[in-house]
């Protein structure tokens, strides 16, 4: 008795193609199974078709195959009976959790479907001890960390005891260890006999726990379905993240050049002079306690800083000091030399861009040209710097051609990058993004981060010659992304900078890295072991690299 | 998701009585005072609702914002009707002047002048007892009402199992709108926006809002869908609904009903038979 799909497709109503062509799998009791692909391949859409949402939820579509449940065809079944043999885990939990503590969270399912209060108190029990969130039954769940709140949400599917479990994108906001813990209680599910399946950019991350069936989707196509070995061996490595071995093995197999990476600059060759300084910096809420203590660091010109950490660490507390949106209970935090207390968001946002990890909290106008004008005519730029920084910024961000579309059209992935667009515009001197890869694929935040950091202006060419600010800084749970791109890594955990400096200085002690929740990639240790190959020539310092320029060091 | 209001335990009264017959006392109080014009009665329910928060032990450190938002709104309320006489017009018809304040400069030929009466005096007295018992007693709620017992409070009022649900969601809809609202003011304050430099007519003003009105609503309407769909997927509203926890009445429920009931008993027959209304000496 397994799900079987058999040869399903689906069309929504208002799209062009079809969102799912032809699909056939099967997934089975007590395996884990992968399911990859890039953003848009209909992933989150089979996962829709499967838990009955399609046709009961979202009308007007056109489906057709079949669906069986451990023998029962789904067209027959009520989301109630479906409810009970597939829980569902959204990609965020936060937009699965809908009581206001814990244990009205787990009832929530077990009371719709109007079980005895014993029996729902006696599996309220028996799932929170199997989650190890006992401790947190009484309390309200807005207040929990990303990590707990996904087992609680996990928690409220399994309390009404499915047969199998569909998990859309469970790490994407997660700490790396949280991430893990998440994964193994997926393995032990598997293993209980439960059929889990698991839709994850993150292949590396999951192939820790054995799947024992990957599936990749590409176009509403399955185009592999089998192991994981073979997985690897056949999705192209551009399109999604493989582990650094795999990729490096892969690059020199195919003896393909180089592909061309934006550099950031040697520690070396970074400026001298900061554009935002943090002295003695204290923070904390109204009232609450202090969140950050003792903060002091400079950003100069020419660094590429990832900022790296636990949730709840106080990584974005700390960079909303650069803009005045946190103003320090302590110190001082001075914007070109100046003390940024006098100012006012609006007047600090002329040197420091800011944005934020949603684009839904910023996008607002008809046309992408409009969005991307609202920043520097607020702060007094004439038009024609604005026409041209719209040009530009949106060169940058690689959606020339989309002036005359509403922003809250476009897909997920491009209106984050409009919302950065929308910042470029202002020409701020340093760009700060909140988790700037989150929600989007690996070939898409590549490509992206490539842009981005292509285009930092350096310290010979002039404002006039070259657009482009100065100074990038990003906050990020990918430890790759940072060692990838960024010339400085800033380690913070429990409001405090821990290890501030090169990637190398910060990344090669591994213990303190799982300290602060951080587990080492195959990148990083790839990294790590080619550190004498990797010196460029009259540099003290290591750079680190992605795995295909590490597949072609002698 | 959605978050809930500043909500704490705390060992009084009135969080162990029922919710059931806080939220019945609520709006008897609420009805009586609206029966009321009459400053003398006025303060008598001014004096009860200040009992009641002072029983509520709220600390002054967590609702401090909020007690000085409701004092300067209500402050200012009392001062436009004092200043206006707005409203007045139906409850008393004579007026007593008792000073003529004239403004010591003049403005394009046009010298402000007030002139006040005892009447003007007492109505701005008596809005002012009204709008500060409504509302410091509806402020008591988000501060002690426990978010857990929303939607089973609605229910065991008699509601279906439905809209007690759907009034838990909107309860707590209130204060994640205010999250979100939050966080678009952060965007787009990084994006150069000041809320100070609006001008222009209210056409130009609410213009100027749709940086922070546009992506907020888009945000409720999004939510509220995967809402939605999480509900869903946990087949609520598939078939009758049990709730988890069960509230019971103890007797002093049944003695805050049933005071609750005479209160407002009493202000009706009162404003029945022309009590409590507007009074100046």
């Amino acid at each position: 008795m397994t799900i079987r799909v058999t040869n399903l497709s689906y069309h929504y109503r208002n799209q062009r193609e079809r969102t799912l062509d032809g699909l056939s799998t099967e997934f089975k009791p007590g395996e884990v199974t992968l399911i990859a692909g890039a953003s848009g391949c209909g992933k989150t859409t089979l996962i829709r078709c499967i838990n009955g949402l399609i046709p009961r939820s979202y009308t007007g579509g056109e489906l057709s195959g079949a669906i069986e449940l451990f023998g029962q065809d789904t067209a027959a079944l009520t989301l109630a009976t479906i409810s009970q043999i597939i829980g569902t885990v959204l990609q965020d939990p936060e937009k699965q959790i809908v009581a206001s503590d814990v244990t009205s969270e787990i009832a929530f399912g077990l009371e719709n479907l109007g079980l005895p209060r014993d029996e729902i108190r006696e599996r309220i029990a028996h799932t929170a001890e199997l989650l190890h969130i006992s401790n947190l039954l009484t309390r309200e769940t807005f207040l929990l960390s990303g990590g707990e709140k996904q087992k609680v949400a996990l928690a409220g599917v399994l309390a009404m005891r499915p047969r199998a479990v569909l998990l859309d994108e469970p790490l994407a906001s997660l700490d790396p260890a949280s991430g893990r813990e998440a994964l193994a209680l997926m393995r032990h599910l598997a293993d209980a006999g439960i059929a889990v399946v698991i839709i994850e950019h993150r292949i590396e991350d999951v192939l820790a726990i054995h799947p024992e069936h990957c599936v990749y989707m590409s176009a509403g196509r399955i185009t592999y379905d089998g192991d994981a070995a073979g997985l690897l061996q056949s999705v192209d490595w551009r399109e999604i993240k493989l582990p650094a071995s795999v990729v490096m093995q892969r690059v020199r197999a195919a003896g393909m050049a180089v592909p061309h990476r934006a550099r950031s600059k040697s520690p070396e060759q970074v400026g001298s002079k900061s554009i935002i300084e943090y002295r003695q910096v204290g923070f904390g809420y109204a009232d609450g306690p202090e969140v950050l203590h003792d903060i002091n660091c400079a950003i100069r010109r020419g660094e590429i800083i990832a900022l790296i950490g636990p949730n709840g660490a106080g990584k974005s507390t700390l960079l909303k000091h650069a803009i005045g949106l946190n103003r320090p209970v302590r110190g001082q935090v001075l914007v070109d030399g100046v003390d940024s207390a006098a100012l006012t968001v609006a007047q600090l946002a002329r040197a420091v861009g800011f944005v934020f990890q949603s684009p839904s909290h910023m996008l607002f106008a008809p046309t992408v040209r409009e969005e991307l004008a609202f920043g520097p005519r607020n702060i007094g730029l004439d038009a024609e710097t604005i026409a041209l920084n719209t040009d530009n910024a949106l060169a940058t961000v690689a959606l020339t051609g989309t002036e005359d579309q509403p922003p809250l059209a476009l897909s997920f992935g491009q209106q984050k990058r409009i919302s950065i667009a929308s910042i470029l515009t202002m020409n701020p001197r340093i760009v700060i993004m909140d988790e700037p890869t989150a929600g989007q694929d690996y070939a898409n935040y590549t490509h992206f981060m490539d842009d981005i950091v292509s285009h930092m202006r350096t310290d010979a060419e002039s404002a006039n010659a070259k657009p482009g600010f100065e100074a990038l800084a990003f906050i990020t749970h990918d430890l790759d992304l940072a060692i990838t791109y960024a010339n400085r890594i800033m380690l913070v955990a429990d409001g405090r900078i821990v290890a501030d400096g090169t990637p190398e200085e910060v990344l090669l002690d591994t213990a303190r890295l799982e300290r602060c929740r951080i587990h080492p990639t195959s990148l990083l240790e790839a990294n790590l072991a080619a550190l004498n190959k990797t010196t460029p020539s009259g540099m003290q310092s290591h750079r680190f690299m992605s795995a295909a320029e590490l597949a072609f060091l002698a | 998701m959605l978050v809930t209001w500043k909500y704490r335990p705390r060992n009084t009264l009135m969080q162990r009585l029922d919710p059931r017959a806080r939220l019945i006392f609520f709006l008897c109080y609420l009805l009586s005072v609206f029966m009321f014009w009459d400053v003398r009665v006025l303060s008598g329910f001014l004096v009860i609702t200040l009992l009641t928060v002072l029983s509520a032990k709220l600390s002054w450190k967590d609702t401090r914002q909020t007690w000085l938002l409701l004092g300067s709104f209500t402050t200012f309320y009392a001062l436009i009707t004092f200043i206006t006489g707005r409203a007045g017009n139906n409850l008393y018809q004579t007026e007593h002047i008792i000073a003529v304040l004239q403004a010591p400069f003049v403005v394009l030929g046009w010298q402000p002048t007030v002139a006040i009466s005892i009447e003007q005096v007492f109505l701005a007295l008596s809005q002012f007892s009204r709008v500060s018992s409504i509302a410091a007693i509806t402020l008591l709620i988000p501060y002690t009402f426990d978010p857990a017992m929303y939607g089973v409070t609605f229910r065991q009022l008699g509601l279906p199992d439905k809209l007690a649900f759907a009034l838990d969601l909107t309860m707590r809809f209130v204060p994640s709108l205010g999250r979100d609202f939050a966080m678009t003011m952060d965007a787009q304050k990084a994006r150069g926006y000041e809320m100070e430099r609006r001008s222009g007519g209210l056409l130009g003003q609410v213009r100027k809002l749709t940086p922070l009105l546009v992506p907020v609503v888009i945000h409720s309407i999004i939510s509220g869908e995967e809402i939605t769909d999480a509900m869903d997927l946990r087949a609520f509203g598939t078939q009758p609904r049990t709730w988890l926890r069960r509230l019971s009445y103890a007797r002093r429920d049944y003695i805050v009903i049933a005071v609750s009931l005479i209160l407002l008993a009493t202000s009706v027959a009162a404003n029945l038979s022309g009590l409590g209304r507007f009074w100046a000496p």
